[in-house]
């Protein structure tokens, strides 16, 4: 009899359970602080009961739903070694997430691309973007929730109306994202827009000139309303001396992080370069697969939202980390999954979700393709 | 709770952070293999269905040098036709603009078209210049746009999932008789190609008719007859046609059923 070889899921799963529990465990042994052992014992449960019992419920994709949980973990387990209060108030944040994520899966899937979802769902996102500008007392952060939003709105607009209100809806946006001072969402925002109206309608006649009018429109907002911004300082080679291989228990003193809520310099410190620059290289099979679930989408309204759910992701992660380093002339203050941002989280984990709902509908999809093959044999 | 001396933590907390970069890795590449392998399964799957994701295909009946004539096309449930390489159906004809028009499969309609502004199409002679009007292109459907000419043949187990059936229109004078039931028919099938005979509709029935006259149930039909014919002497068929029932004189003689049965699969 020969032994079945487990298959790359349940090795994932399984290492990625030891991982969570590893990752609070150890810090637990330090001071024997009760919420690390109950991070230690609820966050692998969690994550166990979703891969197996809500991926199979709500027939989600559960690669992206195994990595995506893992970023939260990691996101919680950079708080856990030195403010366990403030890493249980992540974990509670992760638990809505997850069920906001699963809200977006649901969603997506009935998701009927009529104008009435575009309307709504670009009032409610340029509401929450133009919020700030009406009363300045607003001070959410909810540019993540924002830009989802109007994610779906321009994916239901460039499919069902054509280029045209779709640029318009995007532009729109850009200028908001300009007048409330935040150009690093501006560029991720635009550069998300114009690849997908490049994707849908590759016309120079349409693509050449939103490009014109983004780079005008950025250029010359940014040098009029952000003259004087703060450049983010590189990463100094005192700090990688300090932080070494390994990352250290305690935050670097004297070191200040930018105000940013992104849980990145964190991880960096506590883990060292080389697993925070291993976790940065997971969010590659997460963007990898939602790029297969978009190229294997049956409607257009689900592959435009699955690409601009990838490059949101991706944009992000990749600016998060460049700004970390100096390299962007402006501060990036969300990694996708990896901040203390409520909002911040949730809008990551809906994208997420919109993945999952998405490859669920292709899955049934092509059962529904077997069983048709199947009739008309 | 439990807790560590300083010093055994130290060397916990060293070796630990070795292991994370170790499970990290191992992370890594499990994903990469998790998402290699989802994907060969997917390819598989694809081998053993072409058609999926398509609802049919058209063929040529009649293009250009660059599009002969019986070339076809498979059909997927939306997308762009046009002359552009970037489109779904890539029609290189005089008169085919870059974007022609946009489709998109309704179930229990049938291929929706909606033009671009300025593009003119045909279906079955029938001008379509308007955005937003929708005509469904049925099972034998032509559509012609610009000098090409197609025609739409869908899957047969799409036309047997009754998506685009017809229900008949009611026969004048019979308004006593209840619509017919559509007849399900027993999965069994002609394979590729399908069935492109031409569409069975019975003619219009002299009006008036005499009232006494014993009417017959309009039969319903597909397009295209697609179906095959289920054999007289299957059950399904023989209650839902009861042969006794005279028919009016003016009525084209109907064909028997094992007889639309060997024309059907003749070809």
């Amino acid at each position: 009899m020969t032994k079945q070889k487990s298959s790359a899921r349940f090795r994932f799963t399984g290492f990625m359970l030891f991982l969570a529990l590893f990752l609070f465990l150890v810090p637990a042994t330090q001071v024997g602080d009760y919420r690390l052992y109950m991070l230690a014992a609820g966050v692998p449960c969690v994550m166990f009961l979703c891969c197996t019992v809500l991926a199979r419920a709500f027939s989600m994709d559960r690669l992206v739903l195994a990595l995506s949980l893992l970023f939260c973990a990691l996101g919680i387990a950079s708080l856990a070694l030195t403010d366990p209060a403030a890493a249980m108030a992540q974990a509670f944040g992760c638990g809505i997430g997850i069920i906001v994520l699963i809200i977006g899966a649901v969603f997506v899937r009935s998701l009927s691309g009529s104008l009435l979802t575009a309307i709504v769902s670009a009032f409610l996102g340029l509401l929450l973007l133009g919020g700030k500008l009406i009363a300045p007392t607003f001070t959410l952060p909810v540019t993540q929730p924002a830009l989802a939003l109007l994610l779906v709105a321009f994916a239901v607009l460039l499919s069902r109306e054509g280029p045209v209100s779709a640029a318009a809806v995007g532009i729109l946006s850009a200028v908001l994202l300009l007048l409330r001072g935040e150009p690093a969402d501006c560029l991720i925002w635009g550069i998300t827009v114009l690849l997908l109206l490049f994707a849908v309608d590759g016309r120079p006649l349409v693509f050449l000139p939103a490009l014109a009018a983004f780079v005008l429109l950025f250029w010359g907002m940014y040098s009029r309303s952000v003259p004087d911004a703060v450049l983010p300082e590189a990463v100094s080679a005192d700090f990688l001396k300090t932080v070494g291989v390994l990352g250290i228990d305690t935050l670097p003193e004297g070191m200040a992080f930018p105000e940013t809520s992104s849980l990145l310099p964190r991880l960096f410190c506590h883990y060292g370069p080389v697993f925070t620059g291993l976790a940065f290289l997971t969010y590659l099979p997460l963007i990898l697969r939602g790029t297969t679930v978009a190229s294997c989408a049956r409607t257009r309204i689900h592959a435009i939202l699955a690409m601009g759910a990838c490059l949101l992701l991706g944009l992000y992660a990749i600016a998060a980390v460049l700004s970390f380093f100096g390299f962007l002339p402006f501060t990036v203050s969300e990694m996708p999954m990896l901040t203390t941002s409520p909002a911040s989280l949730g809008a990551h984990l809906f994208l997420a979700g919109l993945l999952c709902g998405i490859s669920g509908r292709n899955d049934s999809d092509l059962a529904e393709d077997a069983h048709l093959a199947m009739l008309a044999k | 709770m439990f807790s560590v001396s300083p010093e055994i933590y130290l060397v916990l907390s060293q070796a630990s952070r070795w292991i994370f970069i170790l499970f990290a890795l191992i992370l890594l590449s499990l994903a990469w293999s998790w998402h290699h392998s989802d994907r060969k399964e997917r390819r598989d799957r694809f081998k053993n269905l072409p058609g999926a994701g398509t609802v049919g295909e058209l063929v040529v009946l009649s293009g250009s040098d660059e599009l002969p004539a019986d070339t076809w096309f498979p059909v997927p449930r939306e997308g762009v036709l046009g002359s552009l390489r970037s489109c779904d159906l890539v029609i290189p004809c005089p008169g085919v603009s870059s974007h022609h028009l946009d489709f998109s499969w309704q179930d229990g309609t049938g291929l929706l078209i909606r033009p671009r502004v300025g593009c003119e199409v045909l279906i079955d002679g029938v001008p379509v210049t308007r955005r937003g009007m929708d005509m469904p292109l049925v099972h034998g459907s032509v559509l012609q746009i610009g000098s090409a000419v197609l025609r739409l043949q869908l899957f047969a187990a799409l036309s047997h999932t009754n998506r685009t059936f017809i229900p008949p229109q009611p026969v004048p004078g019979s308004f006593s008789d209840p619509m017919p039931q559509p007849v399900p028919v027993p999965f069994s099938y002609a394979p590729e190609p399908v069935n492109t005979q031409p569409v069975y509709c019975p003619p219009p029935a002299p009006a008036p008719y005499p009232q006494q006259a014993p009417v017959p149930y309009p039969e319903p039909y597909y397009q295209e007859s697609s179906v095959p014919r289920v054999p007289a002497e299957q059950p399904v068929s023989a209650q839902s046609e009861p042969e006794a029932e005279p028919r009016p004189a003016s009525a084209p003689r109907r064909r028997r059923q094992p007889e639309q049965w060997k024309e059907d699969w003749s070809e």
